[in-house]
């Protein structure tokens, strides 16, 4: 992992410093709210419906134990007892006090953490492939150009006022699992004909009212001219980016409306004309940072492993929880563990104080004292030997994470939607809470194979929905909480945006609609063919007819 | 000419503080609970609450100040499921919830 070096460390205590004397003056009065507002939002600090919010950036998803045993602290001592993991791979509390924000920072800043660049328009925290540094598929570790993007995008003068939020995501292998082209940058590790390693880089991508597939700009950006491309792109958007209507803002609109050719060939232009030696990164910072992310000291396992095979042969709970949670690892006799924070009836990526000092105790006696958070808002174990996942799953059915359900119906991404969200007009949770208890047979779910249902509570999508296979969307209809689904949405590299399906369902009525809607799959699929597939094959008239009868 | 539509509205905001969701009560204080709100059923009373929310968002005492309609049909509550949620707290634990009146309804 990487560790803050004296730059990190002074300018992250000058910020908490920076920080508690603005919100003193805000308790004496000597600043308004209006002043006040944009401060705190640069510190991760939101009101919402019954509180304040602070959302704690976790760089690139990656933890060490000290800082998961540090935020489970902060959740006994500032906040209820738990803490929500989100769709940006980031750690949000939810019953905050602004006079306790101080000591909270300060804590937070112990541990090298802090809630920069998790609201306003400003780079925001960057994200990655959960698996990065262990995935056998992957070209090159993307937490290496993640860290590099987090430094320099960091307090970046040029880039604190930005027409809108900007979201910048990396992945290293080909097989897409940072959604990157439902980012504003999106970065893809390859490789070109001399097999030298690179970037291929995709604009304009998003969610919200406006969903977006991004725009491919470069095939291939040479590695040493990272740094130089991004600040080329973000000095387009700076320029021409609308700051007249927060809807219009987003770099998406901007690569629609001058024309993806027009949009491309400004940033090639603005990318010649400036002095790319001086930003991009010297090559010998980049082994710096890079000696950070070093493989650990992993053991030479041979394989198979009997001890866990036994395990796998004489328990049919356990074999099925290393089918759906266990990712094959680049290295032989170990595995990359997801925790399901997606229990039936659960909150999806809720985990209380309790839960989150217990997976770093785990981590630590069995994962180098690393942890990861997905955008699927999972945590991730990456470094199990096999031989050990037999007690480490038992550890986790202790603590109620044992769900052997990653990637399949129950696994949904939700949205804290109108139960906590200021600008949410349904709930979300409510709708998880229920598909997650009706479809709890785990051989109802590994019948209907791997299925990824997205929830968001408004359309601002923070819940994905349009990227899910079923997409839910929460709406009011003259005060009532109404439901949308839309069908066909996938965030990997097969990127795609969900198709409405018709007239909205109540909430009483879209747990019947959703599973109508797997019923349909069920009856219609062939050999071996999973729900988006079939989709992509029938179309969304099969779905319809059911839900709606022949019109 | 429609009849006007009858008006039905108490003051609600947030604690500087803390972001405790407040109500402004009959007693002329800030309270937690919604059934202690002052509900007004005139123009004159909305302005009167508008007023009295500028003059404590002014002084610092409250943020996110807003009249809101609610109903009296027995205990006042908010009209609308966003209100209630805040009144009340989040759906999904009910085991955080405050309850709407100090009795603990």
């Amino acid at each position: 992992m990487y560790l803050y070096d004296n730059f990190d460390q002074t300018i992250t205590q000058q910020r908490i410093g920076e920080f508690r004397d603005q919100v003193q003056r805000r308790l004496k009065g000597e600043l308004t709210e209006e002043q006040f507002r944009p401060l705190r939002l640069m510190n991760g600090l939101y009101l919402q419906l019954h509180a304040y919010m602070l959302r704690v950036a976790v760089p690139y998803g990656t933890l060490s134990v000290v800082q998961l045993h540090k935020l489970a602290d902060i959740a006994t001592k500032y906040d209820r007892g738990y803490a929500h993991f989100t769709t940006r791979q980031n750690i949000q509390y939810n019953w905050i006090k602004l006079e306790q924000m101080p000591d909270l920072l300060a804590e937070l800043g112990s541990v090298e953490m802090h809630g920069n660049q998790t609201s306003g328009n400003c780079i925001r925290n960057v994200t990655a492939d959960q698996f990065s540094g262990v995935a056998g598929d992957e070209i090159d570790d993307p937490r290496v150009a993640s860290e590099v993007i987090r430094q320099w995008s960091t307090f970046h003068p040029e880039f604190a006022w930005l027409p809108r939020k900007f979201k910048i995501a990396v992945t290293g292998a080909a097989h897409d699992r940072a959604a990157i082209q439902f980012h504003d940058i999106g970065l893809q590790i390859v490789r070109n004909e001399a097999s030298e390693v690179g970037y291929r880089v995709f604009v304009g991508g998003g969610m919200g009212r406006t969903p977006v597939i991004a725009t491919e700009v470069r095939a291939f950006l040479p590695k040493d001219e990272l740094l130089s491309y991004l600040e080329a792109i973000l000095r387009v958007y700076n320029r021409y980016g609308r700051r007249d209507n927060m809807y219009k803002a987003r770099i998406k609109i901007l690569v629609r409306e001058l024309g993806a050719e027009e949009f491309i060939r400004q940033v090639e232009e603005e990318w010649q004309a400036s002095d790319r030696a001086l930003v991009n990164l010297p090559p010998a910072e980049e082994d710096r940072v890079r000696k950070f992310f070093a493989d650990p000291p992993y053991e030479k396992i041979a394989v198979p492993v009997a001890a866990f095979e036994d395990a796998r042969k004489n328990d049919k709970a356990f074999a099925r929880w290393v089918a759906t949670n266990v990712h094959t690892h680049k290295v032989p006799g170990y595995g990359a563990v997801t925790i399901s924070l997606k229990p039936p009836g659960g909150i999806p990526g809720d985990a209380t104080d309790k839960q989150m000092h217990a997976v770093a105790d785990l981590a630590e006696k069995y994962s180098f004292s690393e942890v990861r958070v997905t955008h699927v808002q999972n945590l991730v174990l990456p470094y199990v030997k096999l031989a050990d996942l037999h007690a480490v799953w038992q550890a986790l059915g202790k603590i109620g994470f044992a769900d052997a359900n990653i990637g399949l119906v129950s696994d949904i991404i939700a949205c804290p939607g109108l139960d906590y969200c200021a600008l949410a007009n349904a709930r979300s949770i409510p709708i998880a809470q229920q598909i997650s208890e009706r479809f709890a047979d785990l051989d109802r779910q590994h019948d209907i194979g791997p299925l990824q249902i997205k929830i968001s509570g408004c359309i601002n999508a923070c819940g994905h929905h349009h990227a899910g296979h079923i997409g839910i969307l929460g709406v009011d209809k003259a005060g009532v909480e109404f439901y949308q689904i839309t069908l066909g949405g996938a965030a990997d590299e097969n990127a795609a945006i969900g198709t409405l399906i018709g007239a909205g369902f109540s909430g009483d009525d879209i747990l019947g609609a959703v599973e109508k809607v797997i019923d349909t799959y069920l009856e219609l699929r062939q050999s071996g063919e999973t729900f988006i597939d079939a989709y992509r094959r029938v179309g969304a008239a099969p779905f319809k007819e059911k839900l709606y009868g022949r019109r | 000419m429609a009849p006007p539509k009858p008006i039905s509205k108490i003051l609600t905001a947030n604690r500087l503080t803390n972001g405790e969701t407040l109500f402004y009560a009959a007693s002329g204080t800030w309270s937690a609970f919604v059934t202690e709100a002052k509900i007004v059923t005139t123009q004159e009373g909305v302005d009167e609450l508008t007023k009295i929310g500028a003059d404590a968002y002014a002084a610092n005492q409250v943020i996110d100040v807003n009249v809101i309609d609610a109903t009296a049909d027995g205990d006042i509550k908010p009209k609308d499921i966003r209100e209630i949620i805040r009144a009340t707290g989040p759906t999904v634990r009910l085991d955080l919830n405050k309850s709407m009146s100090p009795a603990g309804k």
